[in-house]
């Protein structure tokens, strides 16, 4: 039997160090290759050592375990199976049976001993079905549409963007808007005639756009349904979006890739 | 049958004090007439002066306090226009009084106008003092009334007062031992007793500690600052280890401050805010300092950060920490307290809590 490497990822060192020690203790074959403290670390050490199983804190400094996971997800090569995905979470009701719902793996903080073996023996049994981790990817990419909080339908619709462009502010129509585009620390508003930057985040944009003219395609895109004119797969298997009178494409994440199914 | 409760507010309250009024000016208007008839002695009959009375009283009571419900309601009337309205009020209920009472009794009109000539100065005197007097009773009367909806109005607000005092007070005990830090801190202690006994048994120190000094402090109505700073650092201590190095801190004191009272737990609900929404959330974590300062006759206490700052914040708004000190302050000394929030620089919050200084 081949080893199988660890990543723990867990913003307080003192349960990061817990976790290490007991996963140590039930599973002495087990190699923790890194502890990391935040999301952004997790995402980037995931891709390098490819480990076949991954602790993921949902509460973390930068990126929620949650978003680690789709971003990972959506960046992971196909060259290594996807690893499988245990969530380690504070206690909180409401959580809990989302993971449930989504029969998302998970672990309750402080981890007990009982159940850390139960999930280190459903690891094991997985990890020896080899073919059960071709399937691991699509299977997160489902957990975690099922986690994603559904857009409240009492929230505030969005009607006008304020952009700053120079010293003043430009109004411009949400349904103008072509497509979202998530940079560094600001979004890219894209109309046809204009681009500008405004200070938020397409995580706090989202639940304030109509949810059936604007779709979140990838982690930093959210386009108007209505500028999109077809979605292609390259020879690749990368899918992109084409726009109605506009040259660029914009890619199409693994997790958002069902939006494209036909009907 | 009668539904209505006995408490309930009168339909036409101003129709209501209409008629006590009539009815008091009747009593005034006999007494009038018996002075008149046996102290004055004016024609020795009651009968005709209690008419005269009657009538002369009844129209001054419609005219004056008619006027005075219609034009100004239940409200105390402003000074120069009711004089006003007693200046014309006054002399035509006289005038038309003695006509009404003359086709009453009978006894034609000149023969009032005859008594009085005949003593003029005396009936105009008796005339005044009559009305003043009554004017005087009324007013007073208004002036009773408004006083006793202001003590009333004072004491539904010492009531809504010590009601909010309750609440923050209540608000208080639960904000101390919130039970996600008690239970993040408890985890934390079950997986340092694992990995390091030894800073299991300090971090246990510092739980004990905080635990009671706080449950001494929620007893409390007033502390000193040095018990705020030391809890304050007992706290600080279990967050530290929580999140190890992301989290560094100091407290600064002035000797000169460390006997100040203070309402107990003012500090802990400005340093979870920072905590919570500037340094957790952020990945290099940062410093916190809580300092205390006098500036003529007021105490300064604040919490300053390096966390994410205000913009991090979804709402801009203060958050329900700050909002419920905010509350606590405002009910112990009213506008005499402030509590701020303002960017700090270069990065990160501040947050201020100013008061009178005690000693």
């Amino acid at each position: 039997m081949t080893d199988f490497h660890a990543l723990v990822a867990e913003d307080e060192p003192i349960l990061a160090a817990a976790l290490v020690q007991t996963l140590q203790r039930l599973w002495p074959e087990l190699h923790i290759g890194a502890v990391v403290s935040n999301g952004a670390d997790a995402v980037e050490k995931a891709l390098t050592l490819q480990p076949d199983i991954l602790f993921l804190d949902i509460k973390m400094p930068g990126k929620t375990g949650l978003e680690a996971a789709q971003e990972l997800a959506e960046d992971w090569h196909d060259t290594a199976p996807f690893p499988l995905v245990v969530f380690v979470t504070a206690y909180d009701e409401y959580a809990l049976q989302a993971f449930e719902q989504a029969a998302a793996d998970y672990v309750l903080k402080p981890v007990s001993d009982e159940r850390l073996a139960k999930t280190v023996e459903r690891l094991k049994a997985r990890l020896a079905r080899h073919q059960d981790r071709g399937g691991e990817l699509e299977r997160i990419v489902s957990q975690l549409r099922a986690l994603a909080p559904a857009a409240s339908p009492a929230g505030e619709r969005l009607t006008m963007i304020r952009a700053a462009v120079g010293n003043q502010i430009r109004l411009i129509p949400v349904a103008d808007v072509i497509y979202f585009e998530a940079t560094d620390k600001y979004v890219n508003v894209v109309t046809a005639d204009s681009e500008s930057l405004i200070r938020t985040s397409l995580k706090e944009l989202l639940p304030q756009l109509d949810a059936n003219q604007f779709w979140q395609i990838h982690r930093g895109t959210i386009v108007n349904v209505s500028w999109i004119d077809a979605a292609v797969r390259d020879e690749s298997g990368k899918l992109s979006v084409k726009l109605r009178n506009r040259k660029e494409k914009l890619a199409v994440s693994r997790v958002f890739a069902h939006l494209f199914k036909q009907m | 049958m009668n539904l209505s409760t006995p408490s309930a507010p009168h339909p036409y309250p101003r129709l209501r004090r209409f008629a006590i009024d009539v009815a008091i000016t009747s009593v005034f208007n006999v007494m009038i007439a018996v002075v008149i008839t046996y102290v004055m002695q004016v024609h020795n009959n009651f009968l005709v002066n209690l008419t005269i009375s009657m009538c002369i009283g009844t129209l001054a009571v419609t005219f004056i306090d008619g006027g005075r419900l219609l034009l100004w309601g239940l409200e105390r009337p402003p000074k120069l226009a009711f004089f006003l309205l007693l200046a014309v009020a006054l002399p035509a209920a006289q005038q038309l009084g003695n006509i009404i009472a003359a086709q009453i009794t009978g006894v034609p009109a000149e023969y009032f106008s005859a008594a009085r000539m005949r003593n003029p100065t005396s009936y105009m005197v008796v005339l005044l003092l009559i009305s003043l007097s009554i004017t005087w009773f009324f007013w007073n009367r208004t002036t009773l009334a408004q006083l006793r909806a202001a003590a009333e109005e004072q004491k539904a607000r010492a009531a809504a007062i010590e009601k909010q005092a309750a609440q923050a007070q209540l608000q208080l005990l639960q904000a101390q031992i919130e039970p996600h830090m008690l239970f993040n801190t408890l985890a934390n202690l079950q997986g340092l007793i694992a990995v390091d006994p030894a800073r299991a048994q300090h971090m246990l120190d510092h739980l004990i500690r905080y635990l009671r000094a706080t449950l001494s402090s929620s007893r409390a109505e007033q502390t000193t600052l040095a018990h705020e700073f030391a809890l304050m650092e007992a706290y600080l201590g279990l967050m530290s280890v929580r999140m190890g190095a992301r989290l560094s801190y100091s407290l600064r004191l002035p000797e000169a401050l460390s006997g100040i009272k203070v309402p107990p737990m003012l500090l802990q609900p400005l340093i979870e805010n920072a905590i919570k929404h500037g340094l957790e959330p952020k990945i290099d974590g940062g410093h916190i300092n809580v300092e205390a300062a006098q500036d003529a006759g007021t105490l300064i206490l604040s919490v300053a950060d390096t966390g994410l700052g205000l913009d991090a914040v979804p709402d801009h708004g203060m958050q329900v920490g700050l909002k419920n000190v905010s509350e606590r302050l405002q009910v112990l000394y009213g506008d005499a307290a402030s509590v701020s929030l303002a960017p700090n620089v270069p990065n990160g919050a501040i947050a201020q809590l100013k008061l009178p200084l005690q000693t």
